[in-house]
């Protein structure tokens, strides 16, 4: 078992490694578990770049805080009259929502509806819309909760005191369905991070960048400029212009750092979300 | 209330109870309305997001029937009927990318399952939980990072040049691993199963523990072995949820992890022969070749299976174990 989690760390500290390693050691020595000639020229690099960098960064931080948000309010708003007995055409719309689930049009059509009917490609939206706004697995998770664990009797309560449904849902839904809408949210957050697939369909444009498809767009035009000659005298020069080995593996532990930061949440949450799922309603 | 009616003498008295009875129920649909109304309200921006992130998409379904034009618009593009169909599978990626999807998948799933159980079980016989608390979230830790995060770290491992593999093992004649393709069915089941087998295990992990623990004293007491325990208690019991998982996943058996068929390879096309799965096809027929036709035909025959294995996956699930259908 410790082996295992040997196998699974040491990848990460092989590229930590890398990125606190002199460019000449790795010329000669290539990429290894220890730094043989130790330095933080990689970081200094990055520091150098703070503007391309920060800016792919802040567009994460944006994208992420945004969507988040949006995808809690949206789901919680959608699951709680699915969640109420007395709203009538709760089934009808349970319906839609499974059938979402399980017949999709696929990329093709999806990537038409939005960048031919939407025009959305190379704006702000294509990084927060498409995908991951609102999960039909989701919904249905927040309405189990609700039903299970916040008594109908409250409600009632509430109702004869007068409070509308939306006073409800803002002051007795929201605050006592925390728990799974921590899970939910962390878990939107960490895919709103991670995404790089809405960068890659639909932005071009190098402002919009995220920090995973700026990482993406790095990998490529290495992958690039090794398949084409390197002996022509401008790919050369393109090549020695391009991030040192060490400075690519740096950006990218800074690209994984902030998860890092929040996993002691997640970590606790990958074992309750299954808990919440399982629970029927 | 025919019965009020018929009675001449109180025909004014029950007009008037009519009258009642009407405002009655007007105010209580009037209450009824002003109740139900603020649950539509609320139910209108997911209901507009559902229709343009997947009910659309879901008509867009149409245009692998059709030759698209974009200068005179989606829907005014001739019906071309299955010839989209019929050009994409007269070519070899057809056969390739159904090949490699299946394959891929049955290696994953079965594999999966077997590892998965594996670590669960080794992770039940720590007696020391605290040495289990530390070692389980750095496992799952690495189905945290994204595709690029995956492919960097692959690079490191496997660049021709500097790559840890090529420096240690192959130092004299390195080999161009991103050029060979007869590698990729192992490397992508490692990186595979280094991602998820954290995550995966967890739900077993979960399973085993909700195992009555008196159950084991009794064996224990008659003289089972460790392994005898396993094999007769805790297997035995994991035995629905392996079932359940198994049809799940067989339910998205003609789907791919995109990122890693198409961003671990960097996607080099001297590896299409063991890496190109129907979505990484979808998406070079769309965006680097701009064959529309060809993408969307391969696109709408993956979700139309992938419909058809969900509901026959779901109506096994239902059969064996109602609770846990989907529907």
């Amino acid at each position: 078992m410790i082996l295992l989690a040997l196998y699974c760390l040491a990848p990460f500290f092989l590229m930590l490694s890398v990125s606190l390693s002199t460019e000449h050691s790795l010329s000669t020595g290539g990429y290894s578990f220890w730094p043989r000639e130790f330095s933080f020229a990689a970081y200094d690099y990055l520091w150098a770049k703070r503007f391309t960098i920060g800016r792919a960064y802040g567009i994460t931080i944006f994208v992420t805080v945004v969507g988040t948000i949006t995808n809690l309010l949206l789901t919680s708003l959608f699951a709680y009259p699915l969640s109420r007995k007395d709203f009538k055409p709760r089934n009808v719309i349970a319906f839609i929502i499974f059938f979402s689930l399980m017949f999709n049009g696929g990329l093709t059509a999806s990537y038409i509806v939005w960048t031919r009917l939407f025009h959305i490609k190379n704006t702000i939206w294509a990084l927060l819309i498409p995908g991951s706004l609102m999960g039909g697995m989701n919904i249905l998770l927040v309405r189990n909760y609700f039903n299970a664990n916040i008594p109908y009797s409250i409600i009632e309560a509430a109702q004869i005191d007068g409070a509308g449904v939306f006073r409800i849902y803002w002051r007795i839904m929201l605050p006592l369905s925390k728990p799974v809408l921590t899970t939910i949210g962390l878990f939107a957050a960490l895919g709103y991070w991670n995404n790089w697939t809405n960068g890659l369909y639909y932005i071009s444009d190098t402002k919009l960048y995220t920090i995973q498809v700026y990482l993406k767009k790095l990998m490529d035009s290495i992958a690039f400029l090794k398949s084409s000659d390197i002996a022509s005298e401008s790919a050369a020069l393109a090549y020695k212009a391009f991030p040192m080995e060490s400075a690519r593996m740096a950006i990218a532990i800074i690209a994984i750092l902030p998860i890092l930061l929040v996993y002691p949440f997640i970590q606790k949450e990958l074992v309750k979300g299954l808990v919440i799922g399982g629970v029927k309603g | 209330m025919p019965k009020i009616r018929s009675e001449k003498s109180s025909e004014g008295h029950s007009s008037q109870y009519e009258n009642i009875l009407k405002k009655n129920k007007k105010s209580k649909r009037l209450a009824e309305f002003k109740k139900t109304f603020p649950m539509y309200l609320m139910l209108i921006p997911g209901v507009i997001y559902l229709v343009c992130n997947n009910y659309l998409p879901m008509f867009g379904i149409l245009i692998a029937f059709k030759k698209v034009n974009f200068s005179i618009g989606v829907l005014k593009s001739p019906w071309v009927g299955l010839s989209n169909f019929r050009f994409l599978f007269e070519t070899k990626d057809a056969w390739i990318m159904i090949r490699n999807t299946l394959a891929y998948n049955a290696v994953f799933i079965i594999l999966g399952m077997a590892i998965a159980i594996f670590v669960a079980l080794c992770m039940a016989e720590i007696s020391n939980r605290g040495i289990a608390k530390i070692i389980q979230p750095i496992i799952c830790f690495p189905s945290m990072v994204s595709a690029v995060i995956l492919s960097f770290i692959v690079y490191a491992f496997l660049s021709t040049t500097y790559g840890f593999v090529n420096r240690t093992f192959f130092p004299d004649s390195p080999i161009n691993w991103y050029a060979t393709a007869k590698y990729w069915p192992f490397i992508l089941t490692i990186v595979h199963f280094w991602q998820v087998t954290g995550q995966s295990s967890i739900i077993y992990m979960a399973s085993i523990g909700g195992i009555d623990k008196e159950l084991y004293e009794a064996a224990r007491i008659d003289g089972a072995s460790k392994f005898k325990q396993i094999w007769h208690i805790t297997l035995p019991l994991l035995k629905p949820m392996m079932t359940l998982m198994l049809l799940l996943s067989i339910g998205r058996i003609f789907n791919s992890d995109f990122g890693l068929f198409y961003q671990v390879p960097l996607g080099s096309g001297l590896l299409y022969n063991t890496t190109q799965t129907i979505d990484t096809y979808v998406y070079r027929a769309l965006l680097e070749l701009n064959n529309v036709g060809m993408s969307s035909a391969a696109s709408v025959f993956q979700a139309i299976i992938g419909f058809l294995l969900v509901i026959l996956s779901n109506a096994l699930v239902r059969k064996i174990d109602k609770e846990n259908a989907l529907f």
